[in-house]
C-alpha cells in the first residue's frame, strides 16, 4: 500500500463511445469531489497551530490536496483540526464549534495534547479532544511534523472516499 | 548599594522588615500585609528608591517549608532610573472568619471547599500603585487563593468561573488521569473506560460589572477568532463603530505549567517552557536554564554562552517573522503575501534548528549547564547562509510596508500608548521600546556574554503601532548583527559545550567506561538530579516578547516548591483596554497584531 495507490482516484468510470464521459456512481462521485475539498476551520489552540499555518504556507502547501482554503466561519468549513492542548476552560468552546459545522464534517486530532493529552496530564487540560467530539485521525508528535499533518489529511481522504454519502453520519 | 535600600526603608517604617535575605545578588524583604499598602507607595514615590515597575506578583503557598503564615504574596519590583531590583515578600493576614486556611493545616484535611472570599488569607491591593497589578492580582487570587482586598474586580482569570478550589496550593492535587486512547469505544475490552462526551453544564461568562449591554452594543471577540492569534476572547462595548471599553479574557489555554513544574524535577520543566511562548522557544529555554543556573550558581562555558545567544538571537528572529507575517495579514495585507514571504524565512530558521537539536520548534536544546550536545559541524554554514539571504529578504519586507499607504493609514496613531502609563501597567519589550524607554535587559543588565556584544537597542518616540513595528524591524537588523558577532566569537572559542561541573551536568560519555567517579556523578544526576540550596531566584531574560521572567523557590530537594512563570504577552496584553479605548473595532485587530501576544504564554 504506496502512497500512489492513497491518492489516486479508483478507477471506477467505464469511457463509452466517442463523446467521452465518465460513468461512476453517484456515490463515490461525491466523494471524490468532497475528499479534494476539504475545508479546514481557521482555528488554531497551541504549539500545534503554527505547524498548522507552516502546512498552509509556501514550503508545504496545503493546496496541493484542495485544503488551502482555510474558513473562519464553523459553518463554511468541512474540518475541525484541533491543533493543540484542550483546556477544561476551552472544551465547552469547542464543543460548540464543532456543533456549528454542518454535516458532513470531520475532525483531525493534532499532536499529543489533542489526541490524549500530551505531557500536560494535569487539573486544566482534558485528556485528549475525543473526550468531547468524535475524532476521525489522530497525528502523534508533539508538535507534528507538517508532512504528519499533510498525511494526516491524505489519510482522511481515503477514509472520505471510502464512506457512504446518502445516509446521515451518527 | 542595596544596602541604602534597606537603612532608607528602615529609617521610614523601623519596624516594617520582618526578615532581610541577600541570596545571590538578590534583595529580598518580607513585610506584614498591614505595612505594605504604605510601604508600597513608598517605594514607587521616594526619589531615591523609584521602583516604578511592578515586574510581578505570585503567591506561594509555603506548606512545607515552616513558616509561620502559610500563604505569602512575592512583588518583584524595578527601579528604572535606578537599575535595581528588589523583592518584597508579603505574608498574609489571616482571615476573619476562621484560622483554618493559614496557618499549620493539615493535608488530609483539606476537601476543597469553596471558600468565599472574605474567608481567605488577604493582602490590601496596590492597584492603585501600580495597575500591573490588576491581573497579576486577579491570577494570585484564583490560583492560590488570596483575596486582594480593595480590588475592583477580584474574579477569576485562568479557570473557569465555576471551578472549584484553587489550583496551585499545595494540597489541590496535580488532577490529570491515566491516558487512554479510548476512540475504540466499540470494543467491550475498553468498555469500562468510557466516559461520557461532555461532562457538566455549560455556563455563561460573567460580563465585567461596568459594561452595559442595555445602552451600549457588547460585541464578542473570541475565543474562536482568526485575527485573535489564538483563543483569546475580547468582550467589545462598542457605540456604534467606536470602543468605549475592551476586556480581555483569557485562560483557555491554561495548561498548569507552574503546577508541572512543581512535581517535577527541575531538569524536567525544559521541554515544557518550550511549549509555552511556542513562537520563540529558545528564548524561553535560555531564561529557565539561567534561572536554575543562577540557583546553583555555576560557571557556564564561554563557548555555550556565545551560542545561546546566537541561537536565541535566531529566534528573535524567527519569532519576528511570526508577528510581522500574522499583523500584515491581519490588517489587510493578504494581497501581497508576506506572511508567505516571512514563513519562508522562518522555515530557514527552523532548518537550523532542526539540524541543531532535531526538533523545528521544541527545542529543548539548551540544558542546565550546558548545551544537550555540542552543535553540527555545518551549523556555521548554514547560519551563514541564511544570514546572507534574509539580509536581502528583509528589505523586500521593509519595501512592502513600511511607506505603503494603507500599511502606514492603518497603523500610525492607532494603538497610542505613552511611556508612563506603559511603565505604570508594567509593559516591557519592543512595546515599552516603541514608547522612548530604552529598557532591554541584553544592555542594562547583560547575561549570557551579551556585554561582550556590539548592538544598538532601537527605540521609537510615537508609542503607537507603526512605532512598534519600526522597533521591531529594526531589532532584526541588530539580531543579524549580534549572530555574525556571535559567529566569529564561536569560530574563535569552539568549546567546550558543558560545564565541567560534574554535579550540574554530565560527564562525557567516554568517561563514563574509564572513571569511576563520572559514573557515580551519572548516575546521581540521572536518577536523582540536583539539589540547589534553599533560597530564591528570579531571573529575567529579555525575550522577543518582553521581559520573560522565572521565579524558582527552593526547599533544598530536587523539585522546585514553586515554580512562577511571568509571561512577558500576560502583562502586556493589560494595555489593549487603554489602547483600544476611543478607536474603531478594526484598529483592535491592529492592536492586538501589535502586542505580539502568544496565547500558551497568555494563559500558561
Amino acid at each position: 500500500m504506496g502512497l500512489d495507490t492513497d491518492v489516486t482516484v479508483p478507477e471506477t468510470g467505464t469511457k463509452t463511445g466517442e463523446a467521452g464521459f465518465v460513468i461512476a456512481t453517484l456515490e463515490e462521485a461525491v466523494n471524490w469531489g468532497r475528499s479534494n475539498s476539504v475545508w479546514p476551520l481557521l482555528f488554531g489552540l497551541a504549539c500545534c497551530a503554527i505547524e498548522q499555518i507552516s502546512v498552509g504556507m509556501a514550503r508545504f502547501d496545503l493546496a496541493r490536496f484542495g485544503s488551502e482554503v482555510f474558513r473562519a466561519s464553523p459553518r463554511q468549513a468541512d474540518l475541525l483540526i484541533v491543533s493543540g492542548r484542550v483546556s477544561t476552560k476551552m472544551a465547552p468552546v469547542i464543543r460548540r464549534v464543532y456543533d456549528q459545522m454542518s454535516d458532513p464534517k470531520w475532525v483531525i486530532a493534532m499532536g499529543d495534547c489533542a489526541s490524549c493529552g500530551g505531557p500536560f496530564n494535569n487539573y486544566a487540560i482534558v485528556q485528549g479532544v475525543d473526550k468531547i467530539i468524535p475524532v476521525d485521525v489522530y497525528v502523534p508528535g508533539c508538535p507534528p511534523r507538517p508532512e504528519a499533518l499533510i498525511y494526516a489529511l491524505m489519510m482522511l481522504q481515503r477514509k472520505i472516499r471510502a464512506e457512504g454519502t446518502l445516509g446521515t453520519r451518527e | 548599594m542595596t544596602n541604602q535600600v534597606i537603612e532608607k526603608i528602615q529609617a521610614k517604617y523601623p519596624s516594617s522588615i520582618k526578615e532581610h535575605v541577600e541570596f545571590r545578588d538578590e534583595t529580598s524583604i518580607t513585610v506584614s500585609a498591614d505595612d505594605f499598602h504604605d510601604l508600597a507607595s513608598f517605594l514607587r514615590d521616594d526619589e531615591d528608591l523609584r521602583y516604578d515597575l511592578l515586574v510581578d506578583v505570585f503567591g506561594t503557598d509555603r506548606l512545607k517549608l515552616g513558616h509561620k503564615t502559610r500563604f505569602a504574596a512575592n512583588y518583584e519590583l524595578y527601579s528604572i532610573p535606578h537599575d535595581r531590583f528588589l523583592r518584597v515578600i508579603v505574608e498574609t493576614n489571616d482571615p476573619e472568619t476562621n484560622g483554618s486556611s493559614n496557618g499549620t493545616q493539615s493535608l488530609e484535611k483539606s476537601a476543597l471547599p469553596l471558600l468565599n472570599q472574605s474567608e481567605l488569607p488577604s493582602i490590601p491591593t496596590v492597584t492603585d500603585i501600580w495597575s500591573t497589578a490588576d491581573w497579576l492580582e486577579r491570577e494570585t487570587y484564583d490560583l492560590v487563593g488570596i483575596n486582594f482586598i480593595g480590588h475592583k474586580n477580584l474574579c477569576r482569570i485562568m479557570m473557569p468561573d465555576n471551578w472549584v478550589g484553587h489550583p496551585l496550593r499545595k494540597d489541590f492535587p496535580l488532577g490529570g488521569e491515566p491516558v487512554y486512547f479510548n476512540h475504540d469505544r466499540e470494543n467491550p475490552r475498553f468498555a469500562h473506560l468510557g466516559k461520557p462526551l461532555i461532562v457538566g453544564p455549560s455556563y455563561e461568562t460573567k460580563l465585567p460589572e461596568e459594561m452595559d449591554p442595555e445602552k451600549n452594543m457588547v460585541v464578542n471577540l473570541g475565543p474562536h477568532h482568526p485575527a485573535t492569534h489564538g483563543v483569546l476572547r475580547i468582550a467589545l462595548e462598542i457605540k456604534g463603530e467606536k470602543i468605549i471599553r475592551a476586556l480581555p479574557e483569557m485562560g483557555y489555554l491554561h495548561s498548569g505549567f507552574e503546577k508541572t513544574g512543581e512535581n517535577n524535577r527541575y531538569e524536567k520543566f525544559i521541554p515544557y517552557c518550550d511549549r509555552m511562548d511556542y513562537a520563540s522557544p529558545m528564548c524561553n529555554n535560555l531564561a529557565y536554564v539561567m534561572a536554575v543556573e543562577k540557583m546553583l550558581d555555576v560557571e557556564i562555558p564561554e563557548h555555550v554562552q556565545y551560542v545561546r545567544v546566537i541561537l536565541s538571537e535566531l529566534q528573535r528572529i524567527s519569532s519576528h517573522l511570526i508577528w510581522l507575517g500574522t499583523h500584515s495579514m491581519d490588517v489587510g495585507g493578504t494581497t501581497h503575501a508576506l506572511p508567505m514571504y516571512c514563513f519562508q524565512q522562518r522555515e530557514l530558521i527552523l532548518d537550523i534548528f532542526e539540524m541543531v537539536c532535531g526538533a523545528r520548534m521544541t527545542t529543548s536544546y539548551i540544558s542546565v549547564g550546558g548545551l544537550r550536545w555540542p552543535l553540527p559541524g555545518a551549523f556555521i554554514d548554514a547560519v551563514n547562509a541564511f544570514l546572507e539571504e534574509f539580509s536581502s529578504e528583509l528589505k523586500d519586507f521593509e519595501g512592502m510596508l513600511t511607506k505603503h499607504p494603507i500599511w502606514i493609514r492603518r497603523l500610525t496613531g492607532v494603538g497610542h500608548l505613552p511611556a508612563d502609563v506603559a511603565i505604570d501597567l508594567g509593559i516591557t519589550g519592543p512595546m515599552l521600546r516603541g514608547a522612548g524607554v530604552p529598557l532591554d535587559l541584553r544592555k542594562i543588565r547583560p547575561y549570557s556574554s551579551y556585554d561582550q556584544f556590539d548592538f544598538d537597542v532601537p527605540t521609537a518616540t510615537e508609542a503607537d503601532c507603526y512605532a512598534r513595528y519600526l522597533v521591531r524591524v529594526e531589532e532584526l537588523r541588530q539580531s543579524m548583527r549580534i549572530i555574525e558577532q556571535g559567529i566569529e566569537k564561536i569560530k574563535a572559542v569552539p568549546g567546550p559545550y558543558r560545564t565541567p561541573n560534574r554535579k550540574v551536568a554530565l560527564p562525557p560519555r567516554s568517561e563514563i567506561s574509564t572513571s569511576m567517579e563520572s559514573l557515580i556523578h551519572h548516575f546521581k544526576l540521572v536518577t536523582e538530579g540536583y539539589r540547589p540550596p534553599q533560597g530564591q531566584v528570579y531571573f529575567i531574560n529579555e525575550n522577543p516578547k518582553g521581559w520573560l521572567g522565572f521565579g524558582l523557590i527552593s526547599d533544598g530537594t530536587a523539585v522546585p516548591h514553586r515554580l512562577r512563570v511571568r509571561g512577558p504577552s500576560f502583562v502586556n496584553l493589560q494595555a489593549t483596554d487603554y489602547m483600544a479605548r476611543g478607536g474603531f473595532v478594526s484598529d483592535m485587530i491592529t492592536i492586538i497584531g501589535s502586542i505580539d501576544i502568544v496565547l500558551g504564554e497568555v494563559d500558561r
